[in-house]
């Protein structure tokens, strides 16, 4: 997106080329379109060949950012497994996804190998190449893995008595009765997931990442204020929201 | 505007560059972002709580820790991931590994106790019996049911007469129920797997006997397989020609008994190795040896039958699979082959042994199921026609006496280092999965082309047109391609195609007389399987797939993997696979002060891959992860 401020010097800059160009004629020639012949070599006309910047008066010594223009990489799909696996407490893949199946028939989550291919594992068996990048599928994957890892965490962390230090991945405290927390108590909390997943402290993001998260997690509490037993309480599904926000976000899945 | 991204992007870089900080400061968000991008690509995955505790602390040493994980399986896992992509040593089913002389097979009969039972038999099984000769050893007179060739079973079984019984069949404790099944009394039985593929565990149907109650301790198999000598002599049945289909044949069988070959009646009497296809064919003495290791099980009477449970998927690694199901005794063969690769490049990354290895290394990795392979079951599909060229004896790629003795089926986990195959061997080359996934000459020697030098074969604008010149390197429209393909896919020219048959010079000379055309016609169907009739004349044949280069031939694949190695490309091409890799990213032409430098690390480290990976993990490209996007304003600085 050009700023107005981009938009006015490129406006400005052709005009200046176009003062010291030869002015053109006042009556242009009839323009011909050659025949399309094959193997006829089209060459251009000779007013539109490329000019090197460098010749460009003034631009003699202008520095030039030659860097690659490329997105972060996309995280391999097998350290992404991996590392769902490492923030479920480094069980083996089976009794992962025994563990996130889960004993109801929520349907959460299927088998890991249905995943596999929406994740961009390479089947070399079929020369199905590694997907370099995102797609549709797969962000759908990961929001499904995504839910299912923070939802099954929530239950094994926050509802089961677990000690803190034995958690898998919610390894803070939260206040007895249900007490609302204040910024400062959620920003402490916040921080701990956000190490976890991104890898680096929340104070560090972008400003507005803690607020949004906070709202995230204060929308999700609210509405499950009067949720059943069988359902997340408010604090459950505010940490299951924040979880599930930070485990499919781009700095997750790129690095 | 663009300067401002420009002095934005060097000011980046520098602070990125800078990875070790004052000791009293806290990281960056850079440096968190660079220290996780080490862990996805050194450990496997992100870093943990611990880790980046560590990391945090004053005097946190990056570059160290960059050159303890430089040693790891996790690092060279990484590395595999660069080549595994590029080559897919993976085979499905596409792959059809059904070796009659290998699979085992089973009848459910009625014993003379009027059970029912199971039988096992191999169908490419010489017999002394006409009845029964390269076929089930109890004939249908002595069963009731007929058993043809695609499987099915026809008539009603009745209770096999007890003498025959037990003159055709006996009782063996079978190597894939017996860890000791060497012994002379097996009693070791295997328990259930664990799911993984690193404990032999059969479907379910090899674990009970046939009325489904009774766990099976031991299995009938025809006498003939149960037979252990590594030798046998060329039996000669002393029939000369096939029966005519109208006469009933002996002992109710529905296929006319096998006549002898000329290769037989001039060779009767003589030794033949068990080991190979043509000495089971050839000899009643050749049996599926101690325990039966040198066949596979197999549940039923298909043509490629369960066998074992094995994963199907296994990105994190064979020992972390994500599935276990009942696969066939083909799938068996081909999962090991794939891990045998998996294996070999990890043994290379990890010991950091020199790169050019992947080709031209004569060493391996073998753990149990691919030392079976090797020892007993490679030979199988050697030499069927070979033998009008007195090729009986399978000159193998991997030498079977050069595989370790001690290594069971059931040495699934052990993973052990043979340093030399044999004078044939030529790093991945020559493995079976190379072999199987690359079934042509030219598609192996395209892909050699294709990973190795990082260069592609790019058809010229030319249209085709219609001629007979079989010479690729020559017809208009193919020469652009098969003039540089040719030649390289001569080396495979002595390895059968979709095969690891190796064609030794001695038996099969690159221009053979034998083979000559005769009159314009081609020669006899033996020479046809080997020598191409387009390319030989009326004095000689010439080998298939020799016409690019008879020089080539005779190199084989260790010739292609010198000449690729010491190709001017192959340095800048393995830089070029492993950082584009690291990096996500093609590399441009802005890329080639590191590309060089790479080259430089690689070539003065003896071509061994840690230290040039070291010096792109330290490289500003690497650090600044990409995270240039055009659309990004630098930090600082103000659009």
């Amino acid at each position: 997106m050009k700023t107005t401020l981009q938009r006015a010097s490129i406006a400005a800059l052709v005009f200046t080329l176009g003062c010291n160009s030869t002015p053109a004629p006042a009556t242009n020639p009839p323009v011909t379109t050659p025949p399309v012949d094959a193997g006829a070599v089209v060459t251009r006309p000779p007013e539109v060949t490329p000019t090197p910047v460098t010749e460009i008066p003034g631009h003699e010594v202008l520095a030039q950012d030659r860097a690659p223009k490329e997105p972060p990489r996309l995280m391999p799909a097998e350290t992404l497994i991996r590392s769902y696996i490492s923030l479920f407490g480094g069980l083996s893949p089976q009794a992962l996804q025994v563990r996130l199946r889960g004993a109801t028939s929520d349907n959460l989550f299927d088998t890991w190998g249905d995943y596999l291919s929406a994740l961009g594992v390479p089947d070399y068996a079929v020369d199905i190449p590694r997907a370099p990048q995102t797609n549709a599928l797969m962000l759908a994957a990961f929001e499904r893995i995504g839910v299912a890892l923070c939802e099954r965490a929530v239950l094994n962390d926050l509802r089961g008595a677990v000690a803190t230090n034995d958690r898998v991945l919610f390894r803070f405290e939260l206040p007895a009765g249900g007490r609302a927390l204040t910024d400062e108590e959620f920003g402490a909390r916040f921080d701990v997931l956000h190490r976890r997943i991104l890898g680096y402290p929340a104070a560090l993001a972008p400003e507005s990442r803690i607020p949004r998260f906070r709202a995230l997690y204060q929308g999700a509490v609210t509405r499950h204020a009067d949720a059943g037993a069988r359902s997340f309480n408010g604090p459950e599904a505010g940490w299951a929201s924040v979880c599930e926000g930070l485990v499919r976000h781009p700095e997750f899945h790129l690095y | 505007m663009r300067w401002i991204h420009a002095m934005s992007a060097v000011a980046l870089l520098g602070a990125v560059t800078a990875a070790a900080r004052p000791a009293d400061a806290s990281p960056t968000r850079e440096q968190y972002r660079l220290f996780r991008a080490l862990s996805i690509d050194l450990q496997g995955r992100i870093p943990l709580p611990d880790e980046i505790a560590a990391f945090e602390r004053p005097g946190f040493d990056l570059d160290a820790w960059i050159d303890q994980h430089l040693q790891g399986a996790a690092y060279a896992e990484r590395l595999r991931r660069v080549y595994l992509d590029a080559l897919r040593l993976e085979v499905g089913s596409m792959f059809n590994f059904v070796s009659n002389p290998l699979v085992l097979r089973r009848v459910r009969v009625i014993d003379p106790d009027g059970n029912p039972s199971y039988v096992y038999f191999r169908r490419a099984q010489r017999r002394d019996r006409v009845e029964s000769d390269l076929d089930f050893c109890l004939s249908p007179e002595e069963t009731g049911i007929t058993v043809a060739a695609n499987g099915t079973l026809t008539g009603t079984a009745h209770a096999i007469d007890r003498a025959a019984w037990n003159q055709r069949t006996v009782e063996v404790r079978p190597w894939w129920l017996y860890r000791d099944y060497r012994s002379a009394s097996p009693s070791q039985r295997i328990g259930a797997g664990d799911g993984s593929a690193m404990t032999l565990s059969p479907v379910a149907g090899l674990l009970m006997d046939a009325d489904n109650t009774t766990p099976t301790t031991t299995v009938r198999v025809c006498r003939e397989e149960a037979l252990t000598a590594d030798r046998g002599a060329v039996y000669l049945s002393g029939r000369l020609t096939a029966l005519p289909r109208t006469s009933p044949y002996p002992g109710g069988r529905v296929t006319a008994p096998p006549t002898d070959s000329a290769y037989a009646r001039a060779h009767a009497g003589q030794m033949v190795s068990c080991t190979s296809g043509t000495g089971v064919s050839l000899s009643d003495d050749c049996g599926c040896g101690v325990g039966l290791e040198r066949c596979m099980p197999g549940n039923s009477l298909g043509n490629d039958p369960a066998a074992f449970n094995l994963p199907d998927n296994v990105p994190l690694g064979a020992d972390q699979p994500l599935d276990s199901r009942a696969q066939t005794q083909g799938d068996w063969s081909r999962f090991w082959w794939a891990q045998e690769a998996v294996h070999f490049l990890d043994d290379l990354f990890v010991r950091d042994r020199d790169v050019r290895g992947l080709l031209t290394d004569r060493g391996t990795m073998v753990n149990g199921a691919t030392a079976q392979f090797y020892r007993g079951f490679a030979g199988s599909t050697c030499c069927g026609n070979g033998t009008q060229f007195d090729y009986a004896e399978p000159a193998a790629l991997f030498d079977p006496a050069r595989v370790p003795t001690d290594l069971t089926p059931h040495d699934l986990a052990t993973w052990r280092r043979v340093d030399d195959r044999g004078p044939q061997a030529a790093g991945l080359l020559t493995t079976p999965i190379f072999l199987a996934k690359y079934g042509t000459r030219r598609a192996r020697a395209h892909i050699v082309y294709n990973a190795f030098l990082c260069r592609q074969f790019v058809a010229e604008n030319l249209a085709l047109t219609p001629s007979t010149e079989p010479n690729l390197m020559v017809r208009p429209g193919c020469a652009a391609c098969h003039a540089a393909l040719e030649p390289l896919s001569a080396y495979f020219t002595r390895v059968t195609e979709s095969g690891w048959t190796f064609l030794p010079a001695a038996a099969f000379p690159a221009l053979n007389p034998a083979c000559a055309t005769r009159g314009g016609n081609s020669p006899n169907g033996g020479c046809t399987s080997f020598y191409d009739p387009a390319f030989g004349s009326s004095t000689q044949g010439m080998l298939r797939g020799a016409y690019g280069s008879l020089a080539h031939a005779d190199e084989g694949p260790p010739g292609l993997a010198r000449a690729i190695v010491d190709a001017p490309e192959f340095a800048s091409c393995v830089v070029k696979n492993v950082s584009e890799s690291f990096l996500g990213r093609s590399l441009t032409a802005e890329d080639q002060p590191l590309q060089e430098s790479l080259v430089t690390s690689l070539r003065s480290g003896g071509f061994r891959m840690r230290s040039m990976v070291r010096t792109l993990l330290r490289a500003d490209a690497y650090r600044a992860a990409n995270n240039l996007a055009s659309a990004t304003w630098r930090e600082g600085a103000t659009p």
